[in-house]
């Protein structure tokens, strides 16, 4: 805003020309006017936005603003009905040019969902199999000074000669050669080999395997190996010792502490299924049914053992 | 300035306000919102100057606020010293100017969210900066893009003011 004395230049003539003193009374008016129209304006525009502020949900004002509102409303809903058809069209033609990514997309998320509907499905599938496990591992079966190391079997055996399993914990997990590996339901076999992170059992089916086990209901004690094929026989029992079909058998455990087991005792190992006597057998032909389910477990629990290892005089 | 044409802008405040709150308010381009309303205020401003400026600006932001049942007086305030001082731009240096609406309409733009956004932080409300800094350029390329149809109509329908009716304090010569 220039003052009222101020010198206009003028271009044309390259000369400065001098306002009277007292200037253009109109004007000097219209820009009072101005002024006070601006300064009622912004007055008016800050008492409506301190008294909004200080009371934004009651008050007289709030109820005009109502009022207001609502006569605007028609004038809305008009404006919104006149644009709705163009915006249809927008929206029509906007999901035709659209259409083809957005099918892409959604076939690549609907095969992202399956891939995880089958990966939840066989988590689920592994809950019943886990939680059992956990209650063993809690529960009063599972032995003394030693922990559980989880492990997740990575390969089974792959047919009658190959009596071992693969399974992804090792060394880094705790686990050493002879390491018992159990599953909730029973012996499942010993380490045999170590690796950082994986580690291979030898089942209790295999035939250079042998578990001192103990009849729980007549305390015979005998070597659970493998019998013909596959099967288990309770080995080593006198004739004149007594065990019974159906009699439950557990690992024995150490009997001598200066020749301790690698299996600790108590670890359920199978049930007598058949019991039979022959003249000319030195002993007693136990056939024995395991606990474990060789061929449908998942995971198995390897038994580290808590205690500082014995030095050897 | 005549009743007729007072009739006329006000008029065209309070259509272009409507569709700004009912349509143009969904419109989101990169972030920014086409604002139809300052475009028509500032083409009326620059017409019709300083004071029909500020009186429509005033005007056309209570409207706003009544219909979004907004913060009352929050936008008369912007658009008051919007249309004000885009008034005292067409009665001065940017009359007849052919760039003058364009300038008006970009300058505008960020001062009228800058202004917002400061009256917002000063009230103790949310003022995110970073949206508005990022739509920013897209809100002022459509308001451009609106510039030259909406100065067209409000030209049309508002004949240009003649010298006499303007404010002569600062006048540039040759």
């Amino acid at each position: 805003m220039a003052p009222p004395n101020r010198t206009a230049r003028v271009a044309v003539l390259g000369s400065s020309v001098q306002r009277s003193k007292s200037g253009h009374p109109k004007r000097g008016r219209t820009a009072l006017v101005r002024r006070l129209v601006l300064v009622v304006l912004v007055l008016l525009a800050l008492a409506l936005l301190t008294i909004s502020f200080r009371s934004p949900t009651s008050g007289a004002l709030h109820d005009v603003q109502g009022a207001g509102s609502t006569a605007l409303r028609p004038f809305q809903i008009a404006a919104e009905r006149v644009a709705q058809p163009f915006r249809d069209v927008y929206g029509y033609f906007h999901g035709m040019t659209t259409a083809k990514s957005q099918n892409e997309k959604l076939r690549r998320e609907v095969k992202q969902y399956r891939n995880e509907t089958l990966k939840y499905q066989a988590a689920a599938a592994q809950v019943p199999e886990l939680k059992r496990m956990l209650r063993y591992q809690e529960g009063p079966t599972f032995p003394n000074d030693f922990r559980p190391v989880n492990a997740r079997v990575t390969s089974f055996p792959a047919g009658p000669f190959t009596q071992q399993i693969e399974i992804a914990a090792g060394s880094h997990s705790g686990i050493a050669l002879n390491t018992p590996v159990v599953t909730y339901e029973g012996l499942v076999g010993r380490v045999t080999n170590v690796g950082p992170s994986t580690s291979v059992v030898t089942l209790i089916t295999d035939a250079d395997s042998a578990v001192p086990a103990k009849d729980l209901t007549t305390g015979v004690t005998g070597l659970v190996r493998r019998g013909t094929g596959t099967s288990l026989i309770l080995d080593r029992v006198p004739k004149n010792e007594v065990v019974s079909k159906g009699d439950r058998l557990v690992t024995q455990g150490t009997r001598d502490p200066r020749y301790p087991d690698i299996y600790p005792y108590g670890i359920p190992i199978g049930r007598v299924s058949s019991v039979g006597y022959s003249d000319n057998a030195i002993f007693v032909q136990v056939q024995v049914a395991p606990f474990a389910q060789f061929g449908s477990f998942d995971s198995v629990t390897a038994l580290v053992s808590t205690k500082p290892a014995s030095k050897l005089p | 300035m005549s009743f007729v044409d007072g009739v006329k802008a006000a008029v065209l405040l309070f259509v272009a306000a409507i569709v700004q709150v009912s349509i143009l308010t969904q419109i989101h381009v990169w972030g920014g919102v086409p604002d139809l309303l300052l475009v028509t205020l500032v083409a009326v401003a620059l017409l019709r100057g300083a004071v029909v400026g500020a009186v429509g600006g005033f005007f056309a932001g209570l409207i706003v606020d009544t219909a979004t049942f907004g913060q009352l007086g929050l936008t008369s305030l912007m658009l008051t010293f919007a249309g004000y001082w885009i008034g005292r731009y067409g009665e001065t240096t940017g009359r007849d100017r052919a760039h003058a609406p364009f300038l008006s309409v970009a300058v505008v733009t960020v001062l009228y969210a800058f202004g917002l956004l400061l009256v917002h932080f000063f009230l103790g409300e949310r003022a995110p900066a970073v949206p508005v800094l990022r739509g920013i350029l897209p809100t002022i390329a459509m308001n451009l893009l609106l510039t030259a149809p909406v100065y067209a109509l409000v030209r049309r329908l508002l004949r240009p003011a003649s010298r006499s009716d303007l404010s002569t304090e600062v006048q540039l010569l040759g």
